[in-house]
Parts: C-alpha cells; sequence; structure tokens
C-alpha cells in the first residue's frame, strides 16, 4: 500500500511535468488552430537559455528562468509574427511542414551556437534534500514540480476565465470573423496567445534544468507525450489536456512498477481506448 | 476553452502521425568529413599498394543527443590518420577518411556504407555506435566486399550470431561487447557477500536486455544465494527515471545494475542522488559510466561525494588503464589534439587505423580476402592493451576493469579507481556460443 502511494506521488509529479508541456501545445491548438510540432524545440530553447542565464552566467536561478521565458516569448512572437500568421487560412499540411521545418532550424541552430554535448547545470541547493513520505524519501525538487503544474493550472484558468484578455481569447477561439468584428484586434491577440504558449514550453524545459540534462533532441523526445495526452484529453481542451497529463504521468509511473514488462505498450492502449470510447478524447466536445 | 471545428479530429491524428513519422525519419544530420590535411603529393616511386590515399569509410552518431560518441570516433580516427601520414603513411599511400553520420538508424548506416564503398571508393569501413546499425551494416559487407572495424557497437550478435554462426567473415570488431557490462560486473561483484539483492534499471531495448541477463547468468553460478528482486525498462530516449529508480527501489535493493548510456546514464544518477538511493543501497553499477561524457557530466557530484563511494562503473576503454607507454602516449597526444580526455569510441576507432596498418603492411595488399587473412588472429599492441583477433568470431579480446567512481588529483575529471582487472579471457563468451536467452 505504501509503495502504490509512494509510486502515485512520484506519477503526481511526472504528471505535472507533462502538464507543463502539454497546456502550452493545448492553448496554441485550441485557440489558433495551429498544430505547433516545434512547440517541444520551445521546450529545448527553454531549457538552453536557462542553462545560460544559470549555469554559464551565473545568474539567480528564479532571475534565469524568468530570463528564459521571456527569451522564448519573443521566440515565439517573432514564429507567429513573421511565419504562422501567413499560413492560419492554408492547408494544414503548410502548418505541419512550417512548424516541422522550425524544428530541423532550432534543432541545428542550437547545435551550432552550444554544440552537440549535452549541458549539464548544477542543481541549485534548495531542491536538494527529501521530504519523509510514507517512510520513504520523496525529493523536495518533485515536490517542487506538483506546486508548479497546479500553480500553471490555477493561473490559466484565472487568466481564460476571470481577466478580460482572456474573455478576449475565447472569444476570438469561438469565432474569430465575429469577435474581429465588434474591435477585437485578432492579429495582435494571437500574437499573445503564441508567445504565452511558448513561454509555458520554456517553462517546462527551465524547470527541469536541475534534474535532466540539456541537449539536441530533448524536444522531439517530449513532444510525443504531449501529443498523446491532447489526443487523450480532447483536442484545444485545457482540463482535457490536465486530465491527460494525469492519466498518462500516474498510469505510466504504477505500469513501471506493476507492469514492468507492458509499461510501454499501457500508455498507447488507454489512447486507443479512449478514441474508441470517445473519439473526440475525454473532454473533446 | 472549447474545441475549435476548424480542424477535425481524422486531420489532427493524421496531421499528428504524419508529424511524428517525420520527426523520427527526418532530423537528418550532418555529413562530416574529416579529410587528411596533408593529400599526398605524387612521388615518383611506385607506392607498394598501388594507390596514392588508402581511402577509410567511417561511421558514428554525430547528430543529435548521442552526438558526443561519433565525435569520439571521429576524433581518435583523424588522430591516428594524422600520425601515420606525417610519418610517412603506410608503404608509401597515405590515408584518407570521409567520415558519415549514421543517426542511429539502421537504414541511413546501411545507405552510408554503400556510398562509402561503392561510390566514394572507401578501402575499408569502420565505425557505427549503434548495435541496431551494426546488425543491418554486417550481412551487407560480403557484397560490398570491404572489412568493417566495429569501434562501438556492443551487441554479442553481431560476432556470435554474423561472424561464428552465419560465417560473414568481413565483420571485425575492435570494442569490448556487452561481455563487459554483464560478465564482468559479475565478477566483481560476486566478491561482495552483503550485496545480496540485486535491481536493474536498463535500457527497453535488446543492449538492456542481453547486459542484464549476461549479468544475472554469471552472477547467479557463482553466487546462488542472490537475489534478483526488480527490475524495470526505460526506452530510448527517457528523461524522466524517477518513477524507474521508485519501483525498483520499493523491493529494496542492495545493489542496482543500469545501462542507460550518454546523457540518458546522466539523468539517471542525477535523479537517483535526488531520490536519495545512494543513502540505501551498497553498490550501482552504471555499466557504460565510465564513459568521459557520463564522468563529465557527474563530475560535481562526485566531487562532492554524494555518490558515497558506492557507484562503480567500466567502460570499452579507460584513460587511466593500462599504464603503459602506448597509452600514455595516445592520452597525451589526444589531449593536445583536442582538448579533452579521449573516450572509449575514441580509443578503439584509434587503435582501428593502426590495425588496419599493420594488416596492410603485412600483405601489402588492398585485397578484402587477404587483410581479412592478415587481421583474424592478430595479435597487437594498442592504447588499450594488447588485442588479440580471435579468428572464430573475429572479436578483439582486450581486458577493460571496472571500478569505482572517484576524484583523483592527477586529474581534472572523476576516473575510475578501486580498480578490478580480470583477464578477458575470464569474462568474454568463448566460442562455441550458446545462443544468450534474454528478454524483458
Amino acid at each position: 500500500m505504501e509503495t502504490l502511494a509512494f509510486q502515485g506521488l512520484i506519477g503526481l509529479s511526472v504528471a505535472m511535468y507533462l502538464w507543463l508541456l502539454a497546456s502550452g501545445l493545448t492553448i496554441v491548438f485550441g485557440v489558433l488552430g495551429v498544430l505547433n510540432f516545434a512547440h517541444g524545440s520551445l521546450f529545448m530553447l527553454g531549457a538552453y537559455f536557462a542553462f545560460t542565464f544559470y549555469g554559464l552566467w551565473g545568474v539567480n536561478f528564479w532571475l534565469a528562468i524568468a530570463l528564459s521565458l521571456l527569451s522564448v516569448a519573443v521566440v515565439g512572437y517573432l514564429m507567429e509574427r513573421f511565419f504562422l500568421r501567413h499560413i492560419y487560412n492554408q492547408d494544414h499540411a503548410y502548418q505541419l511542414l512550417l512548424t516541422f521545418g522550425f524544428i530541423l532550424i532550432f534543432d541545428d541552430a542550437v547545435k551550432m551556437i552550444w554544440g552537440g554535448v549535452a549541458k549539464i547545470p548544477a542543481m541549485p541547493s534548495f531542491f536538494e534534500g527529501t521530504v519523509s513520505v510514507v517512510g520513504r524519501p520523496f525529493p523536495v525538487y518533485n515536490l517542487f514540480i506538483i506546486g508548479a503544474g497546479l500553480f500553471v493550472a490555477v493561473l490559466v484558468w484565472l487568466l481564460f476565465e476571470k481577466t478580460w484578455w482572456g474573455k478576449m481569447v475565447r472569444a476570438s477561439a469561438s469565432d474569430r470573423e465575429m469577435a474581429g468584428a465588434i474591435g477585437i484586434n485578432i492579429p495582435t491577440l494571437f500574437t499573445g496567445v503564441f508567445a504565452f504558449g511558448a513561454m509555458l514550453a520554456a517553462l517546462g524545459g527551465a524547470l527541469g534544468t536541475p534534474v535532466r540534462v540539456v541537449a539536441p533532441g530533448i524536444g522531439a523526445a517530449m513532444i510525443i507525450q504531449a501529443f498523446i495526452i491532447t489526443v487523450i484529453g480532447g483536442l484545444g481542451n485545457l482540463k482535457g489536456a490536465f486530465v491527460g497529463a494525469l492519466i498518462v504521468g500516474t498510469l505510466s509511473a504504477y505500469g513501471v512498477l506493476l507492469f514492468p514488462v507492458f509499461e510501454l505498450f499501457l500508455i498507447f492502449l488507454i489512447m486507443a481506448v479512449v478514441l474508441m470510447i470517445k473519439p473526440q478524447g475525454l473532454f473533446g466536445g | 476553452m472549447r474545441e475549435r471545428k476548424r480542424i477535425s479530429r481524422r486531420t489532427f491524428l493524421k496531421t499528428a502521425a504524419a508529424g511524428i513519422g517525420g520527426m523520427t525519419l527526418g532530423l537528418k544530420g550532418i555529413e562530416a568529413s574529416a579529410q587528411d590535411k596533408t593529400p599526398a603529393k605524387a612521388k615518383p616511386a611506385r607506392k607498394a599498394l598501388g594507390v596514392d590515399v588508402i581511402k577509410l569509410g567511417g561511421q558514428g552518431v554525430i547528430s543529435g543527443a548521442h552526438a558526443d560518441y561519433g565525435w569520439q570516433i571521429q576524433a581518435g580516427a583523424t588522430l591516428a590518420v594524422e600520425e601515420i601520414n606525417a610519418k610517412g603513411g603506410v608503404l608509401g599511400s597515405k590515408f584518407e577518411v570521409k567520415f558519415m553520420d549514421e543517426e542511429l538508424k539502421p537504414a541511413v548506416a546501411v545507405k552510408n556504407a554503400r556510398y562509402l564503398a561503392t561510390e566514394w571508393g572507401a578501402h575499408l569501413l569502420f565505425g557505427v555506435d549503434s548495435s541496431g546499425s551494426a546488425m543491418a551494416v554486417g550481412p551487407i559487407l560480403p557484397e560490398l566486399d570491404r572489412i568493417c572495424m566495429f569501434v562501438h557497437a556492443s551487441t554479442h550478435r553481431l560476432t556470435e550470431e554474423l561472424v561464428a554462426d552465419k560465417g560473414i567473415k568481413q565483420i571485425f570488431r575492435i570494442a569490448a561487447p556487452v561481455y563487459q557490462e554483464g560478465n564482468l560486473a559479475a565478477l566483481i561483484f560476486k566478491e561482495f557477500p552483503n550485496i545480496k539483492r540485486w535491481a536493474g534499471i536498463h535500457c527497453d531495448y535488446e543492449y538492456g536486455y542481453s547486459a542484464w541477463a549476461l549479468f544475472k547468468d554469471t552472477l547467479k553460478k557463482y553466487r546462488p544465494d542472490v537475489e534478483f528482486v526488480s527490475i524495470a525498462w526505460a526506452p530510448f530516449w527517457t528523461m524522466d527515471f524517477s518513477s524507474h529508480i521508485s519501483a525498483v527501489m520499493a523491493a529494496n535493493p542492495d545493489g542496482i545494475h543500469a545501462t542507460p548510456w550518454a546523457g540518458e546514464g546522466v539523468m539517471l544518477l542525477r535523479q537517483a542522488l535526488m531520490l536519495g538511493v545512494f543513502d540505501k543501497i551498497q553498490a550501482w553499477f552504471q555499466c557504460m559510466g565510465g564513459s568521459v561524457d557520463i564522468l563529465e557530466g557527474i563530475s560535481r557530484e562526485v566531487e562532492a561525494g554524494k555518490f558515497k563511494n558506492k557507484l562503480w562503473a567500466t567502460a570499452r576503454y579507460i584513460h587511466n588503464y593500462p599504464d603503459t607507454p602506448e597509452n600514455k602516449k595516445f592520452v597525451e597526444s589526444f589531449r593536445k589534439r583536442w582538448n579533452r580526455f579521449p573516450n572509449y569510441s575514441a580509443e578503439n576507432a584509434y587503435s582501428t587505423i593502426y590495425v588496419f596498418k599493420a594488416a596492410l603492411e603485412k600483405t601489402r595488399s588492398l585485397k578484402t580476402a587477404d587483410l581479412i587473412k592478415a587481421i583474424e588472429g592478430m595479435k597487437i599492441m594498442t592504447a588499450g592493451g594488447e588485442r588479440f583477433f580471435r579468428p572464430e568470431d573475429h572479436q578483439a579480446i582486450y581486458a577493460v576493469p571496472g571500478g569505482r567512481v572517484v576524484i583523483d588529483p592527477k586529474y581534472p575529471i572523476p576516473v575510475l579507481g578501486d580498480l578490478k582487472v580480470f583477464p578477458a579471457q575470464a569474462y568474454y563468451r568463448h566460442p562455441p556460443f550458446e545462443p544468450l536467452k534474454m528478454g524483458k
């Protein structure tokens, strides 16, 4: 029982980390209707920027995280303003080509700037240590990730449900033309939404640096799980992404413990079952 | 936020599937060429080998997260070629290397091998990091009529199945295979009577399966009292090992045997520290933890004593062993040339070029059949010690010790200390080979 509880908590931290990545992907898809394959690259850039500010230049860890988010927001701004904006009305194949192209560009760019060797920043001392959970050591860092995930969930909910900006975004998401007609500046709004999604990706990348490595390709490694989560939860649905992340995170943790032989298969099985029973995803309309 | 209707689920899935497929196929690497800086000048004297340049076609992974391994192969080979060419080459002919990215993809490795042998005109091939790539390149070598010296790929099946069983004589391997991960670890830890409960955290592909199977089989032979209490499999490119670590720790193991390599190995060890694993266990064997990139990656933690002297590792060569003039000279030249310590793939590639040189000088021929005969049974002193190419399976037999990951004031990065040296004959498998039972 203790083992199950402990593994569940580990699974929760895995889930909250995945949620950071899935949330930005979902917001961009839900509002802009763009399936951003390069979301994983923005995650990777977040990690590289955090490494540079914190690991190379010795900037305070939290400030480094903030600077990394801002830097990736700028990258997101440029991507949307100069590229994505021109393909909203094109066939979806163009989105695929464009965002996939960005993956290649970003992967090669980080190799040129930071080199091909994995970067490994130190773990900030305040993340060290464990707290006792059911008699076993649970890392402070994982607790922090759980907190960060919940914080982002609340923040996103407040932002979209309680603010004027959120109302405009929701209005534009449901009817772009009507929202434009009543005076909402759609292009500017979309740029803002894309930059916000990029920042969420960067947050995941940056917060991972204390225990992971920063290397070309880490984005592609993460993005597939994020896609699975959005499919399970319902495309473009934030609540769905949150629940999807919880399912994938905890089930993969329990899978490793209880069914080590087919743990990988388990996630795909869940996705298949969800799609069979509810083809629009759990929360898809 | 409600779902937009503009994209149907089917379109999304199609697009997503296409994208993910593209991602796995697409991330195209760079083709690099480490061409000799001093091209051979035409001399009036006739060359014994009949060519001005002997072309060596190399491959390794030089893009993505494992790029350092291919870089090390390239760096080692380049250094050897520069040394040999500076001294006049081989029988008057100079070496030239072309190096390509195998991207850890068998199909790419096969395409590269074909290109190098048929279009570029390589006389000899070497390289590949991935076992999957090695198993794909091996069978086409007879058709290409070229030798390939494998410098990293570690699956026992390359030499046991393809050479010893199927008789593909063009395959040679200079690097220690997975016997290093499994059997050597067992020989080391049979001497620790208090370590009775072992768990594994392993790569969820053949590499992890074979290392764990060999470790269990061999250790059980010497120590019927040990138990294998838990196992977690991690797919390629796992970045969060916390569920794997926590799952095996639930079984209270005394020791952990682990295969994730390169950046994944570093992440695994960092996350194990975070989960307080080293307060509980007595030993952790990180199979290829003696690799320079991992030692560099965990140096802060080793210096701070966080592994509590319980972290053990080996590699397919470590730069502080053996204590011979050949090895000292190699490490010194490598550091001078590249400003880094050589990894095992660097030494394996460096020594490969010298094996080629010895074979060419012995046969005075570029014919594959002659060169195979020359390398079969060859005994040669290399930086990594004396190597013997066993005729039955074309595997180079040489010993690499395992040891604790320690700080030695002589070196700027952690090294393996408290070395446990076993003769290679004691831990390599021997022909005729019984197929290894492995699997999840």
